[in-house]
């Protein structure tokens, strides 16, 4: 277990550390001065002025230590500040943190609560008329952007029914009624969005599942349908599919930015496109960093639950057992 | 294959798409920049078959004139991202050992940052163009086109023929070029379709945030949030463009998915 851990901890942190040059690099090579992006177009700058606020930004030294010093600083909590409020990035995130996290969790649930209805379904009979109905559902659902579904829900439950807010937050601590009824919305668009990969990879699993000699061996000494599905499959092919749901939140992450953008909700993800339509390069890096970091220790953490509840899945491909 | 039978009109599709939207100025009925041309907000009527804009233009003029601007921009990316995908993943899978190794930590590290947010940060860089986005786009796309092109590659390598013309002493270079190349080209092909469907979802989705197409260029996206911010008024507004989208992304993915199961069904019967 431990060399299993050191293992994925060590792959984690290369890949982590490569997309974050990867950000930090291309934000500085690409065309673009920070510095003029900060003055705005409307001033008039003279060369002076610009050179000054580029030493004061570190700007003119090399791009290495650049890198350096920043990657220094964001390991004591340092994100710099923002370019245009001139606030410590970091508290600018951290004060955006619980509202992204309290919208995925409801997506991740609404996905899950999907999936485990579906996908039972689905392989009851497969090939039968439910599974193709479903089959055609989540290939249509792969296909709809999330925003799309945005749309149509606002439409129907807005509009129409004017049963829901359709912009909007509260936070939970002043108005818990009010936090969740701006919630449903964004919370539903998002999880119809990840519904359609967990139903299929759940599927694909429970089918294999249903091979096995163990379920073969369930149904002759007479169990019921219920029985076998409930204390047999579902569990078994779980596993598979807690490995398939990290990767899913880092998907979630990215649909996230649009859907609270949408919806007007104050999280991670509209702090992103507001910084960058204002091209504060400060505060985008600081995102940039929360937001991969968070996918990528997601990922980690869902991995290794997979290598504590399943022991097989800690070896390597091609590594021989030694458990 | 029922599926497959019951798909087979999505290439259909895929093509009266393109010819109807890169042929817009033959056949939008009218000029879709003309302002108060019309009643603004206008339903679906005869003169107007999906109604009119806030500004009173023919929205399906609009749609017909961004559905061009959406789909050259598809267009572009995808060959931009089967280009640099193919020479990443080709690379990879035959070159093998540490070239492998650090190409392919490249491929999981940009996938790592969530493809919006990676549009973002080059986008607020180079600024939003017609030419900027399909390259961000194209770009977002290679690393998963480099994986796949590597794994069939890597898969082709092993095959029995290859050890024979290495036996028989053809050049490599020539091997990968003329046998090996050809050999994954249909599942290229597959990608090629996967990714112009990721193509529009990306620009539409950027432009929906408004990173992407500026106005007075509009692209569906770019319609969407227009009439996005309209919805209280009237609903054909956005309903249309988000229809079209929605359309062409469930053709490209369904034409993919159809060449899919015909060469699993190929190699398994083989």
């Amino acid at each position: 277990m431990r060399k299993f851990l050191i293992r994925r901890a060590a792959s984690s942190a290369i890949v982590l550390a490569m997309s974050v040059v990867l950000v930090f690099v291309s934000i500085r090579l690409l065309p673009g001065d920070p510095v003029l992006a900060k003055l705005g177009a409307a001033t008039e700058v003279t060369p002076e002025a610009l050179k000054a606020l580029r030493e004061e930004a570190g700007l003119n030294r090399p791009l290495l230590a650049q890198l350096f010093s920043w990657i220094w600083n964001a390991l004591h909590g340092d994100l710099g500040s923002s370019y245009h409020s001139q606030l410590p990035v970091a508290q600018l995130v951290s004060e955006r943190i619980p509202v992204t996290l309290e919208l995925t969790f409801f997506i991740i649930l609404i996905a899950i609560i999907f999936a485990l209805i579906l996908a039972p379904l689905s392989t009851h009979r497969p090939g039968g008329r439910v599974d193709r109905i479903i089959g055609y559902g989540t290939s249509m659902g792969l296909s709809v952007p999330g925003f799309v579904i945005g749309i149509i829900l606002i439409l129907v439950f807005s509009l129409r029914l004017a049963w829901l807010p359709s912009r909007g937050y509260v936070p939970f601590t002043e108005d818990p009624v009010e936090n969740l009824k701006l919630m449903i919305l964004p919370a539903i668009t998002g999880g119809l969005t990840a519904t359609p990969y967990l139903v299929r990879y759940l599927r694909a699993s429970m089918l294999e599942i249903k091979q096995s000699s163990f379920v073969r061996t369930a149904e002759g000494k007479g169990l019921s349908d219920r029985r076998i599905l409930f204390r047999h499959i579902l569990p078994n092919s779980l596993v598979p599919t807690l490995t398939m749901l990290g990767l899913i939140v880092g998907y979630t992450l990215s649909g996230v930015l649009v859907i609270e953008y949408m919806f007007g909700l104050p999280g991670i993800g509209s702090l992103a496109i507001e910084s960058a339509t204002k091209r504060d390069y400060a505060m985008i890096q600081g995102v940039s960093l929360t937001i991969i970091a968070s996918f990528i220790l997601t990922t980690f953490l869902f991995d290794i639950l997979c290598g504590l509840v399943d022991p097989r899945l800690r070896l390597d491909k091609g590594e021989k057992s030694e458990v | 294959m029922k599926f497959k039978d019951r798909f087979s009109f999505s290439g259909t599709l895929i093509i009266l798409i393109l010819g109807v939207c890169l042929a817009c100025p033959w056949v939008a009925p009218y000029d879709p920049y003309a302002i108060g041309g019309d009643i603004p907000f206008a339903g679906p009527s005869k003169a107007h078959w999906f109604g009119t804009d806030d500004l009173g233009r023919d929205l399906l003029s609009r749609i017909l004139y961004g559905g061009r601007i959406s789909i050259l921009i598809a267009i572009s990316a995808t060959l931009i991202a089967l280009i640099i995908g193919t020479l990443w993943g080709v690379t990879a899978g035959v070159r093998r050992g540490w070239i492998d190794e650090f190409l392919m930590r490249t491929a999981d590290a940009m996938m790592a940052i969530p493809q919006i947010l990676f549009a973002l940060i080059a986008l607020s860089a180079v600024g939003a163009s017609v030419y900027s986005v399909p390259v961000v786009v194209g770009v977002l796309l290679s690393p998963t086109t480099a994986r796949m092109a590597r794994s069939a590659v890597v898969a082709e390598l092993n095959a029995d023929y290859v050890v024979a013309a290495t036996a028989s002493g053809v050049k490599r270079s020539r091997l990968i070029m003329s046998e090996v190349m050809p050999n994954i080209a249909p599942q290229l092909l597959v990608q090629l379709s996967i990714n112009a469907a990721a193509a529009v979802m990306l620009e539409a989705t950027l432009s929906f945030i408004g990173l992407g197409i500026q106005p007075p260029d509009a692209s569906w996206g770019t319609l969407m949030l227009q009439g996005y911010a309209k919805i209280w008024n009237t609903y054909w507004f956005v309903a249309f463009p988000a229809l079209a989208v929605t359309i062409t992304i469930l053709a490209f993915n369904a034409y993919g998915e159809r060449i899919r199961v015909s060469l699993d069904s190929r190699r398994s019967s083989s």
